[in-house]
């Protein structure tokens, strides 16, 4: 039962959910930011500070953003565009560094 | 001096599942020691959520975190456990006698016959500064334990939290000059500290970061990039507050198999891979694992308990009935 983060955060990209991951679990792509639903660890530290309010549980995203608890996890399991394999399970975001691309869903994201 | 502590249990991690296993080893008659990276025990629960209502502790219908972490202190003290608080677990070697000894990062050695890790997500550790972190102890620090330390410097304090404005708030009256750097306009912190620290007159740059950091031995100078533009900020104290990220730590080289970066599997017992080494908790891992609070007190009276059998062959596994146990 990982946090999501929806659509208000593309073209956004604040980061102030990444300072206050104790796991570090929030990936950057281009356009959006990822947790990694594997990672996460459902403190919920991540929701109150993001200002556009792009977070929430999952069992609790708002319907028009349904798509987007799959779409999470989708970054990490589907292997992206210039990539060789998926993502995976990388065990921190600092280390890995910004990811540069995005899902299908949100590179085609019309905001 | 290296002080030694010797016990028959150490228990690696004191959370709520570390300190109920400090009050069940007791209940077995075992001698115990908790250790702790963090000052205070209650793991996260104290970290992260200590006014947070709880309500799935069987027999709580709603408990704040630090009411739990509170009654479980008082549970263990029962069997006065040993605590060492601010200390990380770092080495871990086997003594020819069966004993094992785990070397914290002060020096301490804890001589113990079974280990129980119940670190949770391990241990909490600064966000490293990505530019310039070789500076670290010279100039650059993640901490300030004393504030006299940096008088008369200048300062630049990385961050938008309240660690980075509480700091900039103390150090601006001995300091040559504070300026706190952040990469976007808004900020984490209190707006009543952000407001002080305003009055100071200290100078508040965003939307910056830092681009690199310079000095023939210690910090001299930080280049900042202020929304593209870079700029020079003398500096003899670099302060980043850029929050904590939780890992294994040296744990991971204790030589147990770790799973996904932060999960050690255990059998049934509770055991590890690795012979007389216990996990219990978040960090325990096995098929149908659910990661609560409810779970890790289960598991960690299961660890005791065949810890128990372990350190004395003689022993029964089954502990009794506490209700039934000679009041201490």
């Amino acid at each position: 039962m990982p946090y999501v983060i929806a659509a208000p955060c593309i073209d956004v990209t604040d980061k102030s959910c990444i300072e206050e991951c104790p796991v570090d679990c929030i990936y950057e792509g281009d356009r959006k930011l990822y947790i990694n639903p594997k990672e996460c660890i459902d403190c919920g530290a991540c929701e109150p500070v993001c200002p556009v309010e792009a977070i929430s549980q999952d069992r609790r995203v708002a319907t028009e953003y349904g798509d987007f608890v799959a779409d999470n996890a989708a970054f990490f399991t589907v292997t992206l565009p210039g990539r060789d394999e998926p993502l995976g399970n990388p065990g921190g975001a600092a280390e890995l560094g910004p990811v540069g691309v995005d899902t299908e869903l949100v590179a085609g994201y019309e905001s | 001096m290296t002080a030694t502590v010797e016990v028959d249990v150490l228990i690696v991690g004191a959370g709520p599942v570390g300190l109920y296993g400090a009050y069940y080893a007791g209940f077995r008659g075992l001698s115990v020691a908790l250790i702790d990276s963090l000052p205070e025990a209650g793991g996260q629960v104290t970290a992260m959520y200590p006014e947070k209502l709880i309500f799935d502790v069987a027999g709580f219908p709603a408990i704040k975190g630090r009411e739990l972490v509170e009654g479980l202190l008082a549970q263990a003290a029962t069997f006065e456990p040993t605590y060492l608080l601010g200390r990380q677990a770092v080495g871990f070697e086997r003594a020819p006698d069966g004993f094992m000894q785990v070397t914290a990062d002060d020096g301490t050695v804890i001589s113990c016959r079974a280990v129980i890790i119940s670190g949770g997500i391990g241990t909490f550790t600064p966000r490293p500064l990505p530019a310039g972190s070789e500076y670290e102890n010279r100039g650059l620090c993640y901490f300030v334990p004393s504030l006299s330390e940096h008088a008369d410097r200048d300062i630049v304090i990385i961050g938008g939290g309240d660690s980075a404005f509480d700091w900039a708030l103390n150090l601006h009256p001995i300091a040559h000059s504070v300026t706190l750097v952040h990469r976007r306009p808004a900020f984490r912190a209190h707006a009543h500290t952000v407001a002080q620290v305003r009055a100071t007159g200290a100078e508040i740059i965003t939307p910056a970061q830092v681009t690199a950091v310079r000095g023939a031995d210690r910090v001299e100078e930080v280049e900042i990039s202020v929304d593209g533009e870079p700029r020079i900020l003398p500096a003899q104290t670099l302060i980043a507050a850029l929050g904590f990220i939780a890992n294994l730590g040296p744990l991971k080289d204790w030589g147990m198999t770790v799973v996904a970066h932060r999960h050690i599997p255990v059998d049934t017992t509770m055991l590890t891979d690795l012979p007389g080494v216990f996990a219990a908790g978040d960090i325990a891992d096995y098929p149908g694992k659910v990661r609560l609070i409810a779970t890790g007190f289960g598991e960690v009276a299961t660890a005791v308990n065949n810890a128990a059998v372990l350190i004395d062959p003689s022993a029964h596994l089954f502990p009794g009935h506490s209700s039934e146990a000679v009041p201490v």
